[in-house]
C-alpha cells in the first residue's frame, strides 16, 4: 500500500493519512480538513460551534431534558436537544436516546420527545422502502401549480441570505454560520422558498443538505416535500404573526421589514395559491 | 484481516457491527473528498464528520471509497453497519461481487408488524407507539419467545 503525506490525497488507491490532527486542536483540524478538501470553496469560512465526536455526543445526551423539550419545542428558543447531528451520523442510536429519556422522565412527559425520535425512524423506513422518492415528487403539488411552474435553481439572494425579508435573512444567516436551525425555522424557510418564491423543493433541500450538520436525505427531503405538498394533503405556510408567537426577542419580526409575510392566513393563502379556491 | 467499514451513517465503535466482526477486525474510515464535493458539503459539515472520526481514534484513509475498500480489504470479509443510504448499499453490493460482506443493524427503535401502513406518519405512529415507549431491553425481551410456550 502506498503511504504518503496528506497532500497526495487525490488517488485512485487508498492512501493512509499518516499525519492526524489532534481532536482538541481545532485550528489544526480545520487546516487538515481544508487540505483534505481541495474542491471546497475557499470562501467558505463558516465553522460551527457545534463539534463532532463521541465525547460531544455523550455530553449532549447527558444533558437531555425530554420533559422540557415536550413543553417548549415549538418555540425557537425552546429546550431543543441539538442531538440530531449525532443521530444523523450514527454516533448515537435512536434507541439510546429513547432509553435515556425513559430513564429520566415519566413516560407521559417523554412522549412528545419520543414521538419526534419516531419521525426519524419513520423517514428512514421510507428511505429504505422507496429510495427513489427522496429526490422525486412523491405526489403532485396541491398548490394549484404543477412542478414545471417552480424554478429549478435556488435564487442567489436566498443562498446569500439577502432576500430583504428580515426574519428570513436571519434564519438563513443562522443556517450558514452554525449548520443548525430549529425545526420551526426550517419549516418557515422551506415554505418561503417553495411558496413565496415558487422554487422547486429539490433546490431548497439540496441547499439545506449542504449546510445542516444533521442533514439527512430522508428526513430533510421528505420534510421539504411535506411543506411543498408533494408528500402531504396541503401546502404548509405561515404568517408573520406565527413567527412572532414562536420566536424570542432575537428574531426581527417588525412589519416594515417583513411585509411579504404579513397578513391573515386567508389573505396569504389567496396570494400564494391564486389558482385554488379561497379558504 | 477483516475490516469494519465505519461509514458516515454509523460513526461509532459502540455498534453491534463491531461485536459481530470480532476482536481481530480492524475499523477504518475512508475520507472521500470527491463524494463530499458531489454532495456540495460545506466546511461545517466536513468539520463535523472529521472531528467525529478523529474522536474514534481509528485509521483514516483518503481516496475513492470503493477503490480504498477493495485495496484495504485485500479480499477479506468486510463488515458494515446497515443504512438505507443507496450510496452505501451500492458500494456493499459491488464489494459483495468479490468478497464476503456482512451488514449488521443497530437495535430496532420500534417493533411493528410487517406491512404496517406508512403512507402518513400518524398511521405509522399509531402502530409504533406502544413499542416506541418501551426501553430497548423490553422490546427485545418481548420479541424473544417464552420458554413456556
Amino acid at each position: 500500500m502506498k503511504q504518503s503525506d496528506d497532500s497526495s490525497i487525490i488517488s485512485s488507491l487508498a492512501v493512509k493519512l499518516i499525519m492526524r490532527a489532534r481532536y482538541n486542536d481545532r485550528k489544526a483540524v480545520l487546516e487538515q480538513v481544508r487540505m483534505l478538501s481541495p474542491g471546497l470553496d475557499p470562501h467558505d469560512q463558516n465553522m460551527s460551534e457545534l463539534r463532532g465526536g463521541m465525547s460531544a455526543a455523550r455530553t449532549r445526551l447527558a444533558a437531555l431534558d425530554a420533559s422540557g423539550y415536550g413543553a417548549t419545542r415549538n418555540y425557537l428558543d425552546g429546550a431543543v436537544t441539538q442531538l440530531s447531528p449525532f443521530i444523523r451520523h450514527g454516533l448515537i442510536q435512536l434507541s439510546d436516546v429513547r432509553d435515556k429519556a425513559l430513564a429520566d422522565t415519566p413516560p407521559q412527559r417523554a412522549e412528545k420527545f419520543i414521538q419526534q425520535l419516531a419521525w426519524r425512524d419513520y423517514w428512514q423506513r421510507l428511505y429504505r422502502d422507496a429510495p427513489e422518492d427522496i429526490w422525486n415528487d412523491v405526489e403532485s403539488y396541491k398548490t394549484g401549480f404543477v412542478a414545471a411552474d417552480y424554478a429549478d435553481a435556488l435564487p442567489e439572494d436566498i443562498a446569500l441570505g439577502e432576500t430583504g425579508v428580515a426574519c428570513i435573512d436571519q434564519f438563513i444567516g443562522t443556517l450558514l454560520t452554525t449548520g443548525y436551525l430549529h425545526n420551526h425555522a426550517r419549516l418557515y424557510l422551506a415554505a418561503y422558498v417553495c411558496h413565496w418564491r415558487r422554487v422547486k423543493w429539490q433546490a431548497g433541500a439540496r441547499w439545506f443538505l449542504q449546510h445542516l450538520l444533521d442533514g439527512d436525505p430522508a428526513s430533510n427531503n421528505l420534510s421539504w416535500q411535506w411543506v411543498a405538498s408533494t408528500f402531504s394533503h396541503k401546502p404548509y405556510f405561515f404568517n408573520l404573526e406565527n413567527i412572532e408567537k414562536y420566536s424570542g426577542q432575537s428574531i426581527d419580526t417588525a412589519f416594515k421589514r417583513n411585509k411579504p409575510l404579513a397578513g391573515s392566513y386567508d389573505d396569504i393563502y389567496t396570494r400564494l395559491f391564486p389558482n385554488l379556491e379561497p379558504r | 484481516m477483516r475490516l469494519i467499514w465505519i461509514h458516515e451513517d454509523a460513526m461509532t465503535l459502540d455498534h453491534p457491527v463491531v461485536v459481530a466482526a470480532g476482536d481481530e477486525a480492524k475499523p477504518i474510515f475512508i475520507w472521500d473528498t470527491v463524494r463530499h464535493d458531489h454532495l456540495g458539503y460545506s466546511l461545517k459539515r466536513r468539520m463535523f464528520i472529521y472531528e467525529s472520526v478523529l474522536d474514534l481514534d481509528i485509521p483514516i484513509y483518503a481516496g475513492d471509497t470503493y477503490a480504498s475498500l477493495m485495496e484495504l480489504s485485500a479480499g477479506q470479509p468486510i463488515y458494515a453497519a446497515d443504512t438505507p443510504d443507496p450510496y452505501v448499499q451500492d458500494m456493499l453490493r459491488r464489494l459483495r461481487e468479490t468478497q464476503e460482506v456482512f451488514v449488521i443493524d443497530a437495535p430496532a427503535f420500534v417493533d411493528i408488524p410487517e406491512g404496517t401502513d406508512t403512507k402518513r406518519f400518524f398511521r405509522f405512529w399509531n402502530q409504533a407507539k406502544a413499542s416506541a415507549m418501551m426501553t430497548t431491553e423490553d422490546i427485545q425481551a418481548n420479541k424473544t419467545p417464552s420458554k413456556d410456550k
